[in-house]
Protein backbone atom coordinates (compact mmCIF):
# COMPACT_ATOMS: atom_id res chain seq x y z
CA UNK A 1 0.00 0.00 0.00
CA UNK A 2 1.73 3.37 -1.13
CA UNK A 3 1.19 6.66 1.33
CA UNK A 4 -1.62 8.01 -0.26
CA UNK A 5 -3.18 4.73 -0.04
CA UNK A 6 -2.62 4.54 3.94
CA UNK A 7 -3.87 7.81 4.11
CA UNK A 8 -6.61 7.06 2.32
CA UNK A 9 -7.30 3.87 4.04
CA UNK A 10 -7.09 5.04 7.65
CA UNK A 11 -9.57 8.13 7.16
CA UNK A 12 -12.12 5.91 5.52
CA UNK A 13 -11.51 3.02 8.51
CA UNK A 14 -12.27 5.99 11.20
CA UNK A 15 -15.07 8.29 9.41
CA UNK A 16 -17.00 4.25 8.20
CA UNK A 17 -16.86 2.96 11.79
CA UNK A 18 -17.87 6.18 13.38
CA UNK A 19 -21.25 6.65 11.21
CA UNK A 20 -21.92 2.73 11.74
CA UNK A 21 -21.60 3.38 15.42
CA UNK A 22 -24.22 6.57 15.10
CA UNK A 23 -26.30 4.71 12.57
CA UNK A 24 -26.26 1.27 14.87
CA UNK A 25 -26.98 3.16 18.18
CA UNK A 26 -29.84 5.21 16.82
CA UNK A 27 -31.99 2.83 14.99
CA UNK A 28 -31.33 0.30 17.81
CA UNK A 29 -32.65 3.27 20.59
CA UNK A 30 -35.12 3.92 17.91
CA UNK A 31 -37.02 0.68 17.62
CA UNK A 32 -36.07 -0.56 21.33
CA UNK A 33 -33.43 -3.41 20.00
CA UNK A 34 -30.20 -3.91 21.58
CA UNK A 35 -29.83 -6.83 18.82
CA UNK A 36 -30.39 -4.60 15.93
CA UNK A 37 -27.75 -2.67 17.27
CA UNK A 38 -25.74 -5.12 17.58
CA UNK A 39 -26.22 -6.63 13.90
CA UNK A 40 -26.03 -3.41 12.43
CA UNK A 41 -22.26 -2.15 13.93
CA UNK A 42 -21.51 -5.90 13.20
CA UNK A 43 -22.05 -5.93 9.53
CA UNK A 44 -19.99 -2.54 9.71
CA UNK A 45 -17.29 -3.59 11.21
CA UNK A 46 -17.21 -6.74 8.88
CA UNK A 47 -17.62 -4.19 5.85
CA UNK A 48 -14.98 -1.66 7.27
CA UNK A 49 -12.42 -4.32 7.71
CA UNK A 50 -12.91 -5.45 4.37
CA UNK A 51 -12.43 -2.68 2.42
CA UNK A 52 -9.40 -0.94 4.65
CA UNK A 53 -7.43 -4.12 5.77
CA UNK A 54 -6.32 -5.91 2.73
CA UNK A 55 -4.30 -4.57 0.72
CA UNK A 56 -6.53 -3.56 -2.09
CA UNK A 57 -4.96 -2.22 -5.87
CA UNK A 58 -6.66 1.26 -5.16
CA UNK A 59 -4.60 1.74 -2.50
CA UNK A 60 -1.61 1.25 -4.76
CA UNK A 61 -2.14 4.43 -7.53
CA UNK A 62 -0.01 6.77 -6.25
CA UNK A 63 3.28 4.96 -6.46
CA UNK A 64 6.63 6.91 -5.89
CA UNK A 65 8.88 7.97 -8.95
CA UNK A 66 12.45 7.27 -7.38
CA UNK A 67 15.22 8.59 -10.12
CA UNK A 68 16.43 5.75 -12.80
CA UNK A 69 19.97 4.36 -11.37
CA UNK A 70 21.42 5.56 -14.64
CA UNK A 71 20.67 9.13 -12.97
CA UNK A 72 22.40 8.16 -10.35
CA UNK A 73 25.57 7.14 -12.17
CA UNK A 74 25.63 11.02 -13.51
CA UNK A 75 25.51 12.57 -10.49
CA UNK A 76 27.77 10.42 -8.30
CA UNK A 77 28.00 11.70 -4.20
CA UNK A 78 30.80 13.52 -2.89
CA UNK A 79 33.34 11.54 -1.80
CA UNK A 80 33.49 12.00 1.82
CA UNK A 81 37.04 12.87 3.15
CA UNK A 82 36.58 13.51 7.08
CA UNK A 83 35.35 11.04 9.51
CA UNK A 84 30.90 11.10 9.21
CA UNK A 85 30.14 15.32 8.65
CA UNK A 86 26.79 15.22 8.35
CA UNK A 87 24.91 11.42 6.85
CA UNK A 88 22.28 12.28 4.50
CA UNK A 89 19.21 10.17 4.98
CA UNK A 90 19.50 6.98 2.66
CA UNK A 91 16.88 6.52 -0.01
CA UNK A 92 15.92 3.26 1.15
CA UNK A 93 12.09 3.96 3.24
CA UNK B 1 -1.39 5.05 13.55
CA UNK B 2 0.52 2.78 11.47
CA UNK B 3 -1.19 1.47 7.96
CA UNK B 4 2.12 0.01 6.42
CA UNK B 5 1.61 -3.46 6.60
CA UNK B 6 -1.41 -6.05 6.85
CA UNK B 7 -0.59 -6.39 10.60
CA UNK B 8 -1.00 -2.60 11.60
CA UNK B 9 -3.85 -1.69 9.76
CA UNK B 10 -6.01 -4.98 11.37
CA UNK B 11 -4.39 -3.84 14.43
CA UNK B 12 -5.05 -0.13 14.27
CA UNK B 13 -8.84 -1.11 13.09
CA UNK B 14 -9.81 -3.90 16.24
CA UNK B 15 -8.25 -1.20 18.37
CA UNK B 16 -10.26 1.68 17.08
CA UNK B 17 -13.75 -0.74 16.49
CA UNK B 18 -13.79 -1.87 19.72
CA UNK B 19 -13.21 1.46 21.09
CA UNK B 20 -16.71 2.52 19.50
CA UNK B 21 -18.08 -0.26 20.51
CA UNK B 22 -17.33 0.58 24.22
CA UNK B 23 -18.65 4.13 23.27
CA UNK B 24 -21.84 2.39 22.44
CA UNK B 25 -22.10 0.58 25.45
CA UNK B 26 -21.36 2.95 27.69
CA UNK B 27 -24.14 4.91 26.10
CA UNK B 28 -26.63 2.09 26.12
CA UNK B 29 -26.64 1.85 30.14
CA UNK B 30 -26.76 6.09 30.15
CA UNK B 31 -30.08 5.56 28.40
CA UNK B 32 -31.38 3.51 31.30
CA UNK B 33 -31.16 6.48 33.59
CA UNK B 34 -34.13 8.32 31.68
CA UNK B 35 -36.33 5.30 32.36
CA UNK B 36 -38.63 6.09 35.21
CA UNK B 37 -39.95 2.90 37.20
CA UNK B 38 -43.54 2.84 38.17
CA UNK B 39 -43.90 -0.98 39.51
CA UNK B 40 -46.47 -2.34 41.41
CA UNK B 41 -46.89 -5.30 43.31
CA UNK B 42 -49.58 -6.95 46.29
CA UNK B 43 -48.44 -9.99 47.95
CA UNK B 44 -51.17 -11.58 50.10
CA UNK B 45 -51.29 -14.43 52.64
CA UNK B 46 -53.66 -16.35 51.08
CA UNK B 47 -53.20 -19.19 53.64
CA UNK B 48 -51.05 -20.36 56.22
CA UNK B 49 -50.71 -24.32 56.01
CA UNK B 50 -49.22 -25.23 59.45
CA UNK B 51 -47.04 -23.15 62.01
CA UNK B 52 -44.91 -25.95 63.88
CA UNK B 53 -41.51 -26.18 65.72
CA UNK B 54 -39.02 -28.08 64.66
CA UNK B 55 -37.42 -30.97 66.81
CA UNK B 56 -34.32 -28.62 67.37
CA UNK B 57 -36.34 -25.87 68.22
CA UNK B 58 -36.49 -22.97 65.00
CA UNK B 59 -39.96 -21.99 64.07
CA UNK B 60 -40.97 -23.35 60.69
CA UNK B 61 -44.37 -22.12 58.52
CA UNK B 62 -45.82 -22.70 55.40
CA UNK B 63 -47.32 -19.96 54.04
CA UNK B 64 -49.26 -20.16 50.28
CA UNK B 65 -49.44 -16.44 49.05
CA UNK B 66 -50.75 -14.55 46.01
CA UNK B 67 -48.30 -12.46 44.35
CA UNK B 68 -49.30 -9.72 41.65
CA UNK B 69 -46.92 -7.26 40.14
CA UNK B 70 -46.54 -5.40 36.98
CA UNK B 71 -42.84 -4.77 36.58
CA UNK B 72 -42.93 -3.80 33.06
CA UNK B 73 -42.31 -0.42 33.51
CA UNK B 74 -38.82 -1.72 34.17
CA UNK B 75 -37.71 -2.74 31.11
CA UNK B 76 -35.91 -0.44 28.61
CA UNK B 77 -34.06 -1.81 25.42
CA UNK B 78 -31.01 -2.50 27.35
CA UNK B 79 -32.82 -5.03 29.44
CA UNK B 80 -31.71 -8.59 29.51
CA UNK B 81 -33.99 -10.07 32.68
CA UNK B 82 -35.50 -8.82 35.71
CA UNK B 83 -34.32 -11.02 38.83
CA UNK B 84 -37.09 -10.70 41.76
CA UNK B 85 -37.89 -12.16 45.16
CA UNK B 86 -40.46 -11.81 48.01
CA UNK B 87 -38.53 -11.96 51.54
CA UNK B 88 -40.40 -11.97 55.09
CA UNK B 89 -38.59 -9.51 57.15
CA UNK B 90 -38.60 -9.31 60.51
CA UNK B 91 -37.03 -8.33 63.59
CA UNK B 92 -36.26 -10.28 66.68
CA UNK B 93 -34.48 -9.28 69.70
CA UNK B 94 -31.06 -10.91 68.60
CA UNK B 95 -31.14 -9.57 64.77
CA UNK B 96 -32.88 -6.19 63.66
CA UNK B 97 -33.02 -7.28 60.27
CA UNK B 98 -34.17 -11.24 59.62
CA UNK B 99 -34.95 -11.79 55.68
CA UNK B 100 -35.81 -15.28 54.31
CA UNK B 101 -36.23 -15.52 51.01
CA UNK B 102 -40.10 -17.34 50.35
CA UNK B 103 -39.91 -16.90 46.52
CA UNK B 104 -37.87 -15.84 43.30
CA UNK B 105 -38.48 -15.65 40.00
CA UNK B 106 -36.53 -14.88 36.53
CA UNK B 107 -38.76 -12.71 33.95
CA UNK B 108 -36.90 -12.51 30.58
CA UNK B 109 -38.84 -10.18 29.09
CA UNK B 110 -41.69 -7.18 29.08
CA UNK B 111 -44.23 -9.79 27.96
CA UNK B 112 -43.86 -11.89 31.43
CA UNK B 113 -43.66 -8.47 33.21
CA UNK B 114 -47.44 -8.77 34.51
CA UNK B 115 -47.96 -11.77 36.49
CA UNK B 116 -49.85 -12.96 39.32
CA UNK B 117 -49.04 -16.21 40.89
CA UNK B 118 -50.33 -18.87 43.20
CA UNK B 119 -47.87 -20.58 45.45
CA UNK B 120 -46.59 -22.00 48.58
CA UNK B 121 -43.51 -20.72 49.80
CA UNK B 122 -40.98 -21.96 47.24
CA UNK B 123 -38.40 -21.94 50.13
CA UNK B 124 -38.29 -22.93 54.05
CA UNK B 125 -39.50 -20.43 55.84
CA UNK B 126 -37.50 -20.90 59.03
CA UNK B 127 -36.44 -19.15 61.90
CA UNK B 128 -33.19 -19.60 63.39
CA UNK B 129 -35.11 -19.51 66.83
CA UNK B 130 -38.25 -19.57 68.04
CA UNK B 131 -39.64 -16.08 67.56
CA UNK B 132 -42.08 -16.95 64.77
CA UNK B 133 -45.39 -17.06 67.19
CA UNK B 134 -47.64 -13.70 66.61
CA UNK B 135 -44.70 -11.99 65.17
CA UNK B 136 -45.07 -8.91 62.57
CA UNK B 137 -43.60 -9.04 58.98
CA UNK B 138 -43.19 -7.60 56.48
CA UNK B 139 -43.00 -9.38 52.48
CA UNK B 140 -41.03 -7.07 50.53
CA UNK B 141 -40.34 -7.67 46.78
CA UNK B 142 -36.46 -7.34 45.58
CA UNK B 143 -35.56 -6.39 42.20
CA UNK B 144 -32.25 -6.71 40.51
CA UNK B 145 -33.00 -5.33 36.90
CA UNK B 146 -30.38 -6.90 34.81
CA UNK B 147 -28.75 -4.67 31.55
CA UNK B 148 -27.64 -6.24 28.39
CA UNK B 149 -24.53 -3.81 29.37
CA UNK B 150 -23.70 -1.39 32.05
CA UNK B 151 -24.98 -0.56 35.70
CA UNK B 152 -27.44 -3.00 37.49
CA UNK B 153 -29.99 -1.12 39.10
CA UNK B 154 -31.98 -2.79 42.46
CA UNK B 155 -34.75 -2.36 44.75
CA UNK B 156 -37.78 -3.38 46.67
CA UNK B 157 -41.26 -2.76 47.65
CA UNK B 158 -42.15 -3.11 51.21
CA UNK B 159 -45.06 -4.33 51.92
CA UNK B 160 -46.08 -4.66 55.47
CA UNK B 161 -48.95 -5.49 58.13
CA UNK B 162 -48.80 -9.20 58.35
CA UNK B 163 -48.73 -10.96 61.53
CA UNK B 164 -48.29 -15.57 62.17
CA UNK B 165 -50.80 -16.73 64.62
CA UNK B 166 -49.97 -17.30 68.18
CA UNK B 167 -50.15 -20.78 68.28
CA UNK B 168 -48.59 -23.72 66.02
CA UNK B 169 -51.28 -25.54 63.95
Amino acid sequence: MDWEGQKRSEIFMLISLVVFGVVAFGVGYAIGSFQIMMLIYGSGVVLTALITVPNWPFFNRHPLKWLDPSEADRHPKPQVNTAAPKKKASKQK
Amino acid sequence: MGMHSFGNRANAFVTFAVTILAVMCSLASLSDNFNVHTPTADVKVFNINWFQKQPNGNDEVSLTLNISADLSSMFTWNTKQVFVFVAAEYETPQNALNQVSLWDGIIPSKEHAKFWIHTTNKYRFIDQGSNLRGKDFNLTLHWHIMPQTGKMFADKIVMTGYRLPEEYR
